[in-house]
């Protein structure tokens, strides 16, 4: 009954709070997601950059092994997106 | 003009649906995603179509002058053998596990590519798919080894280097198929996603052509190549002593 009354009043229901959560959580998710991923790939470039200076002749493996490690890195990036399409479409 | 607008939006509202079949046989209910199951199939019989359409020009003895077909597909297969078969552990591997790592990367490559046409879609954009193909290369992996080292021995391997590591292993191992198959999914769902909701919102012109061909022809290519390449790190990985 109170529940009821307040909500009369504010005019915002359960449904639209759950609504925005929803928002705030997806941006949230993806924000600080990928925080740790762009420093990890970006780390990997430097040092793969760093080794390619150093011996230019090995510039074809260093790259090769640069993007496989780049893409697993991404993974934990992939994962926040996972869960932020969970929160957008699914729940 | 109004009425582009009025799809394009329509195309957001869309985003992320799903047509289902749903089949009844036995007594269960087995459901299809009916585009990714065409669109798998399109690329498939494209891909069938290509081979068959480039073996036309092999037919010649092998001393003669290669033709221009020969010589590209000379070409493709050092590029394959050199960047995927090269990082098997040993030659007998490599000449045995070669067709079906490239078959997998020319797939998933084409699977990724097609999505770049308009009113296609790329099956890879479909989790059940890349699913599937991670855990064809977990079973496949897992299989050479029992081969390769024995059921004891590979048992043997989850309790390496020490028993109570049992756990962290077999969790570990689960986990191999899981990023492997929402790595893929995820890069060309992310790719989509963008590309439409830049087109329906901000610009219908000029910009999703160029962001289609970086999220899909670029990251697509690495994509394919990255998830070949694991493929092959996860049978070394599962053969080694």
């Amino acid at each position: 009954m109170l529940q009821e009354a307040q909500n009369v009043v504010s005019g915002i229901s359960g449904a639209d709070i759950a609504e925005a959560a929803k928002y705030i959580g997806a941006g949230l998710c993806m924000g600080i997601g990928a925080i740790g991923s762009a420093i990890g790939e970006g780390l990997a470039a430097a040092h793969a950059l760093d080794g390619m200076a150093r011996q230019p002749e090995m510039q074809g493996a260093l790259l090769r092994t640069m993007v496989i490690g780049q893409a697993i890195t991404e993974t934990t990036g992939i994962y926040s997106l996972l869960i932020a399409i969970v929160l957008l479409f699914v729940i | 003009m109004g009425a582009i607008f009025e799809q394009l939006t329509g195309m957001l509202e869309h985003l992320g649906e799903k047509r289902i079949a749903v089949v009844q046989l036995f007594g269960t209910q087995i459901r299809f995603d009916v585009t990714a199951l065409i669109m798998s199939w399109v690329v498939i019989m494209l891909l069938v179509l290509l081979a068959f359409w480039l073996r036309r020009g092999l037919r010649q003895p092998v001393e003669e002058k290669p033709t221009r077909t020969q010589a590209a597909l000379d070409a493709m297969i050092d590029l394959l053998q050199g960047q995927l078969a090269g990082n098997f552990a040993s030659e007998r591997l490599a000449v045995m596990m070669f067709p079906f790592v490239s078959t997998l990367f020319l797939y998933v490559l084409l699977s990724n590519w097609i999505g770049v046409v308009p009113y296609l879609s790329s099956p890879t954009q479909d989790l059940n798919v890349t699913f599937g193909l991670a855990l064809l290369v977990f079973v496949l992996s897992h299989s050479l080894a029992i081969r390769v080292k024995g059921v004891r021995r590979w048992l043997k391997g989850f309790a390496e280097p020490y028993p109570f590591m049992l756990p962290i292993n077999l969790v570990g191992e689960i986990a191999k198929p899981l990023s492997h198959a929402f790595r893929l999914f995820g890069n060309i769902l992310a790719g989509t996603f963008l590309v439409t909701v830049v087109m329906v919102k901000f610009m219908p012109i000029l910009v999703p052509p160029a962001l289609s061909v970086i999220f899909g022809l670029f990251f697509g290519g690495i994509q394919a190549f990255v998830f070949a390449i694991l493929a092959v790190a996860y049978i070394n990985v599962a053969v080694e002593e």
